[in-house]
């Protein structure tokens, strides 16, 4: 079963996939800040509004991954932003989200540090988003 | 009388304005230094490193002045030390601890992860011999761990 990309759907079955991932529980601990994802608009991809995703994240654990305005994204400890074609390309393993972090395709916000601390936590979670099944709007 | 200017602490020029490398490079140091110890660190390295980032096929100079940076886009010349490692590489690099007599700790986590990663050629840095003080120095510059 697939699930409409970036829906309330997919955002259960993102959470579970990362509580199921001993990767990322190893990888995150420690680590207790809010993640906020901003998905930007692409109508040409039949993705016509802008849309948040907010995680948060506590120890290695998902307490809770769920759809929300790109405001309520932003106003999280952390933000990573980008078009809907870069997270598809994330979500498919086209694009390594620590390459498109220094590339900047993917645009982060929040202290620094803490993230290369934690990279191989962003990594992992990466990870999980390939392993959910997802109907993308354009193909 | 006119105010003293101010010289930022990280300076860069306009090819590493536009490079989303060479701001998280700049960043992350800046946020570094604000540790005492390795304030003094950065106070003190005279030297120029150039990172190339081998997957992004993209390269920066960092010019370390004695309390100053500044970052241009490419390889510069003179350059004392050269990073070459894909984005990964380069981002571990902010993850080594720091261990006995402030020195980068090379047999556990990052560390170890690193010399392995120059052993199967992933990361490669050219001129260690006879700048392994101003690396050593850079290391915990760039280093998130510890002080």
């Amino acid at each position: 079963m697939s699930y409409p990309a970036f829906s309330a759907e997919w955002a259960d079955a993102f959470k579970d996939e990362i509580n199921r991932s001993d990767g990322y529980r190893k990888a995150a601990k420690g680590w207790k800040w809010t993640v906020g994802l901003v998905v930007e608009a692409e109508p040409d991809h039949g993705f016509p509004e802008t849309r948040g995703l907010v995680l948060d994240l506590f120890d290695g654990e998902a307490r809770r991954v769920e759809p929300g305005s790109a405001d309520a994204a932003r106003a999280c400890d952390f933000t990573i932003s980008a078009s809907y074609s870069r997270w598809k390309q994330v979500a498919t393993k086209q694009l390594d989200a620590v390459r498109g972090m220094l590339s900047g395709k993917l645009k982060v916000r929040g202290n620094l540090p803490t993230i290369v601390r934690y990279t191989k936590a962003s990594q992992e979670l990466t990870n999980c988003t390939t392993r959910v099944p997802v109907a993308w709007p354009d193909d | 009388m006119g105010s003293p200017s101010i010289r930022p602490l990280i300076a860069y020029d306009a090819a590493a304005h536009r490079s989303q490398l060479a701001k998280m490079l700049g960043e992350l140091i800046e946020a570094n230094v604000t540790g005492e110890e390795r304030r003094r660190d950065f106070d003190r390295l005279l030297t120029r490193v150039g990172v190339h980032v081998t997957d992004l096929g993209e390269s920066v100079t960092m010019s370390f002045q004695g309390g100053h940076l500044f970052i241009q886009g490419g390889l510069a010349p003179d350059r004392a030390l050269t990073i070459h490692g894909d984005s990964e590489t380069v981002l571990m690099l902010g993850n080594v601890e720091i261990g006995f007599a402030r020195t980068p700790n090379l047999l556990t986590g990052a560390g170890r992860e690193l010399v392995w990663r120059m052993v199967q050629g992933r990361l490669r840095v050219e001129g260690v011999s006879g700048n392994l003080t101003a690396l050593t120095q850079l290391t915990r510059i760039f280093s998130v761990h510890g002080q």
